[in-house]
């Protein structure tokens, strides 16, 4: 069953100058125990996305979607309350840039108390303190902090990056969610830590049966940790299926470059030679051009991308162009 | 060819609080060398803290080397002389968006360099900035315009051009593609290769991206703790890594390239 199921997701921005769509009629679906990875460029609208899941997005942001459904409940027809509960209990987040997201003037073991559970302690106060503290422990053994002593009494400044955002992990775990969105939980991170983080994302995943939003502006850093991916472009949906459909048989021009573009991933390139790029830049949302939003750069276009392309299904392999690239498949709409 | 760059025997160490009788020192850099010929790229990998930021700074001047001399088309480079070394060897920072004045147009960003190493006149530094502009595939009106009118991708485009006004002979570029967009990347990649092969720029890159240093660069230095621990030309270095640290290294990425 799908725990999270989106169809047709807008963001909208009312400005006095007219609206803006930031995101573009999107769809999602999560399946449980799945690892979906979430591509675009900055500002292709995947962090809009994050925030519209979890509903943190300010009121200037208008949401509204044909489905929003999670775990067969349809969210949208709950009033606030009801669906900060829901999300409250199943869903969790980290953020990029964990030095900044954690409180600089409290220490971790205090920041980590205040996400804890009141429930499942029990007995006196002094019971309950101790409780506390072992419950705070296990937090940081889970996510393999072995110096449990030293980082509750430390505060953010004191510890790398790579620990902060294994801190910021273990509060994500406290209420033991059943989805966890990481919103480039590897931002700006050395390699060897980046590769600690997501193996560390990668056994919770495995061994919790939970799962998990992977959102990353990488394609290639992704790839080998994801089941399945959606890559956007300029808040539109640009081809979603497994990661070896997106990786080997991209079907979406723009797909096809961000995978070309990539050195690590074409190993029998010659060195020093010219990397495949599209002209240009992601369009800012002040001047977003109509149709397909790839349009201008793409080398593909012709007079049909000035109509929004509707979303094709190869076997899973969704693909939202007018020309998508293996034309050799049968089409077969759904 | 001849060697442009010779570094040789540049170290740095920082003092550290301390007694009297017991002064301790943290060594930054243990004594290195290498030599860049012009048309090369010359790579420099390591961990956080391997002191290859330190060397940077040190070969740009922003630091005094505690031992050691930089030869420049050999001529020694003294530590003062910065008049000398910010016209030859330039630098290129992580993050375009705060390394360029916002209360600067891009003509006033891109004069200030002209206006303290050369002689031209108005005229000439104005028609000098609109060819360089052109020259990283920005347009030349865009001089008037302020940094944060322009996207990340231009931004580091503009530090590019800040760059190679002076007509350089050596580019540090410190992490300067780690935090671009994959397409902007490549992008940038392809102008930086161009610009090689026409001014003859040398090229010394940090970068924790194996994938770009494989396709950039000619030669690969390894750095762990201030120590040089493997160096060579980049493909047999990727191919046959020798270390424990590059073999770590090229795990912690190797990933990356495969599927499941």
């Amino acid at each position: 069953m799908n725990l999270l199921d989106i169809r047709n997701l807008s963001i909208e921005l009312k400005t006095p100058n007219g609206n803006i769509l930031a995101v573009d009629r999107v769809s999602l679906s999560i399946k449980e125990g799945e690892v979906r990875g979430v591509v675009g460029e900055s500002g292709s609208g995947k962090s809009l996305l994050a925030q519209a899941i979890i509903g943190v997005l300010e009121d200037k942001w208008h949401v509204n979607a044909d489905r929003f459904h999670w775990r067969g409940i349809d969210l949208l027809r709950l009033s606030i309350e009801e669906r900060k509960q829901i999300l409250c209990r199943d869903i969790a987040m980290i953020f990029q840039e964990p030095m900044s997201c954690l409180d600089p003037t409290t220490s971790i073991g205090e920041q980590l108390n205040e996400v804890l559970d009141t429930k499942q302690f029990k007995g006196f106060f002094w019971q309950k303190r101790k409780q506390r503290k072992e419950a705070v422990i296990k937090l940081l053994h889970k996510v393999g902090i072995k110096k449990h002593n030293i980082c509750i009494k430390s505060y953010p400044h004191q510890l790398t990056e790579a620990i902060c955002q294994r801190v910021m992990i273990a509060m994500a775990l406290a209420r033991k969610p059943i989805l966890l969105i990481a919103d480039e939980p590897t931002a700006a991170m050395e390699s060897t830590n980046e590769g600690q983080i997501f193996r560390l994302l990668a056994s919770l995943n495995q061994l919790k049966n939970m799962s998990i939003l992977l959102i990353s502006h990488d394609l290639e850093n992704i790839t080998h940790w994801t089941n399945t991916i959606t890559v956007m472009y300029s808040g539109q949906f640009v081809e979603a299926g497994t990661t070896e459909q997106i990786f080997a048989k991209p079907m979406h021009p723009y797909t096809r470059a961000l995978v070309d573009s990539s050195p690590n991933a074409n190993l029998q390139l010659p060195a020093k030679s010219r990397l495949m790029a599209l002209p240009g830049s992601i369009p800012i949302l002040n001047h977003l051009p109509i149709g397909c939003r790839l349009g201008p750069r793409c080398p593909r276009a012709q007079q049909a991308c000035v109509t929004a392309p509707k979303v094709n299904n190869f076997h899973g392999h969704k693909v939202s162009c007018h020309f998508p690239l293996t034309t050799s498949l049968r089409k077969d709409n759904y | 060819m001849t060697t442009l760059l010779d570094v040789k025997d540049i170290s740095k160490s920082f003092k550290l609080k301390g007694y009297w009788y017991h002064k301790q020192q943290f060594t930054a850099l243990s004594p290195i060398s290498f030599t860049i010929e012009s048309k090369k790229t010359l790579a420099i990998v390591g961990e956080a803290g391997s002191g290859k930021s330190t060397l940077a700074k040190i070969l740009v001047g922003a630091e005094t080397p505690s031992s050691g001399s930089i030869y420049l088309n050999g001529q020694r480079l003294k530590e003062q002389s910065f008049k000398q070394r910010c016209q030859y060897i330039r630098m290129i920072f992580q993050d375009s968006g705060t390394t360029l004045n916002p209360s600067l147009t891009v003509e006033e960003l891109l004069d200030e360099p002209l206006k303290i190493n050369t002689q031209f006149d108005e005229a000439q530094r104005k028609q000098l900035i609109r060819t360089t502009l052109q020259k990283v595939g920005l347009l030349g009106d865009h001089m008037n315009f302020y940094p944060h009118m322009f996207s990340g991708g231009q931004k580091q485009r503009i530090s590019l051009a800040r760059a190679i006004i002076l007509q350089p002979q050596v580019i540090i570029l410190d992490e300067a593609l780690a935090s671009l967009d994959p397409s902007l990347r490549s992008q940038m990649i392809n102008l930086l290769l161009d610009l090689q092969q026409q001014m003859g720029l040398a090229y010394i890159l940090i970068s924790h991206n194996l994938g770009t240093v494989r396709h950039f660069s000619d030669d690969v230095m390894v750095m762990s703790k201030g120590k040089v621990v493997e160096a060579g030309k980049t493909i047999d270095v990727i191919k046959h890594p020798k270390h424990k640290v590059t073999k770590k290294l090229m795990m912690s990425q190797n990933f990356q390239l495969t599927h499941k």
